[in-house]
């Protein structure tokens, strides 16, 4: 009996982290905090890299033994600059998936960022996103391309004609010094239909009429996919599901991209 | 129209209680037979609550609850808890106690947030869309409770008894998780714990 005590205690002492107050809170004492900006910190601006290599991937949600095989995938391939997580990291939009998730993908050699998807704006999601990734919409620099990262989750604000956030992408497309390409990366593609409808044709001449606009690259679908929904010209890739193991090598050479399916 | 139904049912109760035989007796099973308090356990920072000896043998026990989650511990959440546990052995140590090593629990948790809605609202989301309730939470639990007598060191005070528990608790959202990853996933990272203490009367 003082055996069994004694292995309570013990137990209880390790795993002092276990207390949980309630699976709807947004962070707790051990939570990781502004992944993405400190990833990206990690990434630098890489000015002398004039060959960016990233993977895509997204809906890694309830995938946890795929995403460990995936993090050995990505750390095979030599020059991954990047990851990115395109969305529905998690399937309920709680903390302890989120903090799951994060623990397998900080065996990535390469730092990745995440974007949020439709599950993970679910419950407190957003909040808890926010704390523990960052903003909702951001952008970052590397080799000279302009990654713009939104959320596309149009039906979790009930198609409310603000997301995703037209005037905050178009500022964020504007020509600037030293910017050769724009990537877009969101969750939801614009032929969803979580994407509101209301905002296709604008959202799509917006991403068109940007100079060196390269890409819109989404998740959400799970399974593969490019397609043209206008005549500019610009490919819409959609990386298959985390749990579909195949994710896409994207690289960016002289302001071309191509785009690699990898299966493992 | 309105005053009438308020009388008729107001008849209607005296009628209900009056064939129940009105008396303090038998409304006694309304008085709960403990007082709880709870740190942690996925039902709150802190909580509280009564609680109810079940059944003939005393095996089991439903637990009333409610907890809070400030926004310093990452809240602010109002929870309700219902839970029901049965112990199904009892250690006696010598006069002073009782160890319960080890009682499942079943409980529901019910949080108000304004982010959290009981059902996904329909005109916004297909059927089934997404299948589960934001505010109502199933969990499962065991626990680990010793009981110390308090008839001698408590004296004249109305306390029978004080149990103090440690309890695990995990839910669906965790279970499906693990379930489905179980090489990613441990027990350990899917049960979470919460301490409590019962002032049994």
């Amino acid at each position: 009996m003082r055996i069994f005590l004694l292995f309570l205690l013990c137990a209880a002492l390790a795993s002092c982290n276990h207390f949980e107050f309630s699976p709807n809170q947004t962070f707790d004492k051990i939570s990781l905090k502004d992944v993405n900006a400190t990833n990206l910190k990690r990434l630098g601006n890489g000015a002398d890299d004039d060959t960016v290599t990233f993977v895509l991937t997204g809906d890694s949600q309830k995938s946890r033994d795929e995403t460990v095989k995936f993090c050995k995938a990505v750390n095979a391939i030599k020059g991954i600059d990047f990851v990115v997580l395109a969305g529905d990291i998690t399937e309920f939009g709680v903390l302890k998936e989120m903090l799951w998730i994060s623990r397998t993908l900080e065996d990535l050699h390469a730092p990745y960022v995440a974007v949020i998807g439709n599950h993970d704006e679910t419950a407190r999601g957003k909040e808890t996103f926010q704390h523990m990734f960052g903003e909702l919409n951001y952008s970052f620099i590397y080799g000279g391309v302009k990654f713009v990262c939104h959320d596309s989750n149009s039906r979790e604000y009930n198609f409310n004609g603000q997301v995703p956030n037209i005037p905050w992408l178009k500022n964020e497309l504007k020509p600037s010094p030293g910017i050769k390409g724009f990537v877009g990366i969101s969750h939801v593609p614009v032929n969803s239909e979580d994407f509101d409808s209301k905002l296709i044709k604008d959202y799509t001449t917006t991403l068109a009429q940007t100079p060196g606009f390269l890409a819109s690259l989404n998740a959400h679908t799970h399974n593969y996919n490019l397609f043209y929904p206008d005549d500019s010209g610009i490919p819409y890739v959609i990386t298959s599901a985390m749990a579909n193991k195949e994710f896409l090598v994207v690289q960016i050479v002289n302001n071309k991209i191509s785009f690699e399916r990898v299966y493992f | 129209m309105r005053e009438y139904i308020f009388k008729f049912r107001f008849v209607f109760l005296l009628l209900v209680a009056s064939s129940a035989k009105v008396s303090a007796q038998s409304f006694k099973f309304l008085i709960p037979d403990q007082a709880i308090v709870q740190y942690a356990g996925s039902i709150g920072y802190f909580s509280g609550g009564v609680g109810y000896e079940l059944f003939g043998n005393k095996k089991g026990n439903l637990d009333l609850l409610y907890g809070f989650v400030p926004g310093s511990k990452g809240g602010v959440l109002n929870i309700a808890t219902a839970k029901f546990g049965y112990k199904p052995w009892a250690i006696k140590l010598k006069e002073w106690g009782k160890i319960y090593p080890f009682n499942p629990a079943i409980f529901a948790t019910y949080t108000f947030h304004k982010e959290l809605s009981f059902k996904f609202p329909s005109g916004q989301y297909a059927h089934d869309y997404y299948y589960w309730s934001e505010a109502l939470r199933p969990h499962l639990a065991f626990s680990s409770e010793i009981e110390l007598d308090a008839k001698k060191l408590l004296k004249n005070t109305g306390i029978r008894a004080i149990g103090l528990y440690i309890e695990a608790n995990t839910n669906d959202f965790y279970l499906i998780n693990y379930l489905q990853n179980t090489s990613a996933l441990t027990v350990t990272d899917i049960f979470q714990l919460g301490i409590g203490m019962r002032v049994k009367f």
